[in-house]
């Protein structure tokens, strides 16, 4: 057969979010990829201008469903330093204790989400239900399943009653239990062994390279780990191993995200016990004091970076996020080339893609600068007309 | 067989009537079995007609540019194939339709719909939906050379080449299951194959090429397609029960007739119902291979099995004609 | 693959996972963050809420009452009207109301055709 452009999205079963790849294939092999990624933009960098520090939380919590609170903490922490604010402990240790969960949970549905990608539904089904757990904890802990309103720049807002804790510590040998099975299952099953094996491999000199982030530089044998070469909150207390892997395939991704997840249940359980008392914030103040500044931290997808920058006012300047996905893709296009059309799903879905996250940008017209509005039916017109085309107007 | 007889027979009981019913009781057991085994709830009885009937009222859509006679008449063609085939298989008792080689009939019957299948994908204009086609057809090289060899040494030692006749010579003789071990595993595998089902629904792979060929099929072209899908269960499952487990027939003789009859029914339904459990389990317990691992394992496992196979029996048929 | 066909076996022996609404309802945790309530006789105007909302829902609109706070008589001003459509459930008009006027109940949205029943 020849050259064929397979054009995977921007709406397709693969892919949970809208992306562009046109993948120019020979056959069954990938010879060519183009990127698209600006599906998702929605302007809150611009939006988070005009809110001060306390409305301006719940806004960046919302950038992604997943990894919501990382986006929180992340700006928190870089507040705080701008202000010279000290953190209660007890505050730092229930921030350790959700965001520990909120790793668990998107490790946990990476799991069930790759097992579907490869067409075994059976642990897609198991692993979602044991997700259940942790979303019951999170519940109760925080009052919603997603985008938990937990951080505020000082503290927390919401505490832990002793009862909450022992129930907490009680459900968490199950999910210990759950957790080693799948770890048996993963290593043992034929078929998913024969998809993720040897696909998308990455040596360590191309991932320090093209700048992967996360899971995907740590199965490729890169020890970096933002929660142990730059800390925050209440990571230098706890005693926790970074893992890493060697394979740099698929496989070495899975084995670094289950590892993963039996240590963020070591670090959820040693915050609980030893969670210490005290008040649960500090108030801020209502200015911040001209500074700028690059806040990281550790995402469940790897390192996210907000550089931000306050001139004395109550509200930010300039707030520039840098997601671990946006730093992935490069991989992605690099890895895929010579790999089947079966591999594209796969390959993709091993680097946890959260398109929310990495639509920071998007690609206007270059011609021309009409400005007008367009009725709802010219607007489909106009939406039919672009695609058929095949591209940019 | 008299007329009249043989009317009701084709088209009521154990005919078609009775084979839509029993396509859609299969369904409904295996998605019902899949779901529990994956501890959700999972369709209620009617489910399966339900979707057909929603499926044949829906609009048919016609890409553009696409020939619309070949388009509707595939899915036609692919379910009056399978349900032929079914007609031959023994089901109370032998097949009226039997025949010496009306076995070789039944296999090439059963290749029909994944070659309509091929041909939708082509005929598409689609290029999900010629890249699933063209996975069809290399998966039918794959797995049909063992596929049919197994199910020929049946044949071979039985003496026959009618499938009623070697249901027959098992009843004395013993089951195919317990002397051709080998042969039924792949002929399972090869079966589930057929139906593409997990592990082998390559050119389904909806995370990959959305729907493969069945991207474009709307209406009731979708609802025959599946249908043949339902029907080839049924039918590929009679097939090998019949075959290797000895098909409606119990290993001694009842005296009266009509008692033997039902018996013989009731062996039937018992006997596709464990090979639909056995194929479910298949379906839920593993993941979808690549259709180039699939080429390796096929080569190499199911092949030299089913020529290990071939090789046994050739030897116990010449120790016996030797003896 | 001997731990995927055991845990099917014991699946199929075992009640499934999943909750079947309407005829068993999901528990509610305490302190969920679900339906908004006003509580007019608490609130005393001071459109805090409407300054610390970051989705801008909460509107004030003039209304003049007299409403008992502390056990001293006061005139109230404005109170706060709702868009429930562009609430986020955040929870910060709660946490800044001095007066507790505005909460939110442990109860989820219902479901149906009428706009006004759903979002409460």
């Amino acid at each position: 057969m020849p050259e064929v452009i397979l054009p995977i999205g921007p709406q397709h079963p693969a892919l949970k979010e809208p992306v562009n790849f046109r993948v120019i294939v020979d056959g069954e092999t990938i010879v060519g990829l183009e990127l698209d990624v600006s599906y998702t933009h929605r302007g809150i960098e611009k939006a988070a201008e005009q809110r001060d520090f306390i409305r301006v939380v719940p806004l960046l919590e919302r950038v992604c469903g997943i990894c919501s609170h990382a986006h929180a903490q992340a700006f928190c922490t870089g507040i705080e330093e701008i202000m010279q604010l000290e953190v209660p402990p007890r505050a730092q240790y229930l921030r350790t204790i959700v965001a520990e969960l909120e790793r668990m949970h998107s490790h946990i549905l990476w799991l069930g989400v790759a097992a579907h990608v490869v067409g075994f539904n059976t642990l897609f089904m198991w692993t979602w239900r044991d997700r259940e757990t942790t979303q019951d904890i999170l519940e109760e802990m925080t009052g919603n399943r997603m985008n938990y309103g937990m951080n505020e720049v000082g503290g927390v807002r919401r505490d832990l009653s002793p009862g909450q804790i022992r129930s907490i510590l009680s459900r968490l040998p199950k999910l210990e239990e759950q957790i080693g099975k799948y770890v048996e299952m993963v290593k043992g099953e034929e078929t998913m062994l024969l998809r993720f094996r040897g696909i998308g491999k990455l040596s360590k000199a191309e991932a320090l390279r093209y700048g992967t982030v996360g899971p995907t530089a740590r199965a490729s044998g890169v020890d970096y780990d933002v929660r142990r070469d730059d800390p925050s909150i209440a990571y230098p207390e706890v005693p926790w191993k970074v893992v890493t892997d060697t394979n740099g395939d698929v496989y070495g991704r899975t084995l670094v995200r289950i590892g993963e997840l039996q240590e963020s249940l070591g670090i959820i359980r040693y915050c609980l016990e030893h969670l210490p008392e005290g008040q649960i914030y500090v108030p801020a103040p209502k200015v911040a004091p001209k500074a700028e500044i690059l806040s990281r931290y550790e995402a469940p997808r790897g390192e996210l970076a907000h550089f931000i920058r306050t001139n004395g006012t109550d509200k930010v300047d300039r707030i520039d996020i840098r997601t671990p996905t946006l730093a992935n893709w490069t991989s992605v296009t690099v890895s895929l080339v010579n790999q089947n059309i079966a591999d594209i799903p796969v390959i993709v879905a091993a680097i946890d893609p959260c398109l929310s996250c990495t639509s920071r940008i998007t690609i206007l017209s270059e011609r021309g600068r009409r400005r007008g509005e367009m009725s709802w039916a010219q607007l489909v017109d106009h939406g039919q007309r672009f695609y058929r085309e095949g591209g940019r107007s | 067989m008299e007329p009249l007889l043989l009317g009701i027979y084709i088209l009521l009981f154990p005919g078609f009537l009775f084979l839509f019913a029993y396509a859609f009781l299969l369904q409904y057991l295996d998605r019902k079995i899949a779901a529990r085994m994956q501890q959700r709830v999972g369709p209620p009885l009617l489910q399966p007609f339900a979707d057909f009937i929603k499926m044949l009222g829906k609009e048919v859509i016609d890409p553009a540019g696409v020939d619309r006679k070949a388009f509707d008449a595939a899915p036609v063609v692919a379910l009056a194939a399978a349900m032929t085939a079914y007609l031959y298989i023994p089901i109370v008792g032998g097949s009226p339709f039997a025949f010496q080689g009306d076995l070789v009939l039944v296999l090439y019957l059963l290749t029909l719909p994944t070659i309509a299948l091929f041909l939708l994908g082509w005929l598409s204009r689609n290029v999900f939906s010629s890249v699933g086609g063209v996975r069809a057809v290399t998966m039918l090289f794959i797995y049909e050379v063992p596929f049919f060899l197994a199910l020929l040494m049946p044949a071979l030692m039985a003496g026959s080449w009618s499938i009623s006749e070697i249901a027959l010579w098992q009843q004395e003789h013993g089951w195919f299951a317990l002397l051709q071990p080998i042969g039924f595993v792949v002929g399972l595998i090869g079966l589930q194959a057929k139906l593409e089902r997990q592990p082998f629904d390559i050119p389904e792979a909806e995370t990959e090429i959305v729907a493969g060929p069945w991207t474009e099929l709307t209406g009731r072209r979708l609802a025959l397609m599946h249908l043949t899908m339902q029907v080839m269960l049924v039918a590929g499952s009679g097939l090998i029960a019949a075959l290797f487990l000895g098909g409606p027939l119990l290993p001694w003789n009842i005296s009266p007739a009509w008692l033997a009859t039902i018996a013989g029914f009731l062996m039937f339904l018992g006997k596709t119902l464990v090979i639909l459990v056995i194929l479910a389990s298949l379906k839920v317990a593993t993941g979808r291979i690549r259709i180039d691992q699939l080429n390796d394992i096929g080569w190499k496992y199911l092949a030299s099995a089913t020529i290990l196979q071939v090789g046994i029996v050739l030897l116990m048929d010449y120790i016996r004609v030797g003896t | 693959m001997s731990g995927v066909l055991l845990e099917m076996l014991e699946n199929l022996c075992s009640k499934p996972f999943t909750i079947l609404y309407p005829k068993e309802k999901v528990p509610i945790p305490k302190g969920f963050r679900g339906k908004i309530a006003i509580i007019d006789e608490k609130c005393i105007g001071c459109s805090r809420c409407a300054k610390v909302c970051p989705a801008e829902c909460i509107t004030m609109v003039p209304d003049e009452t007299e409403i008992e706070v502390k056990g001293k008589k006061i005139v109230r001003k404005k109170r706060p009207v709702l868009k429930f459509f562009r609430c986020i459930r955040c929870g910060l008009c709660e946490q800044y109301c001095p007066s507790e006027a505005i909460v939110m109940r442990c109860q989820l949205s219902e479901c149906g055709p009428d706009k006004e029943v759903v979002v409460q």
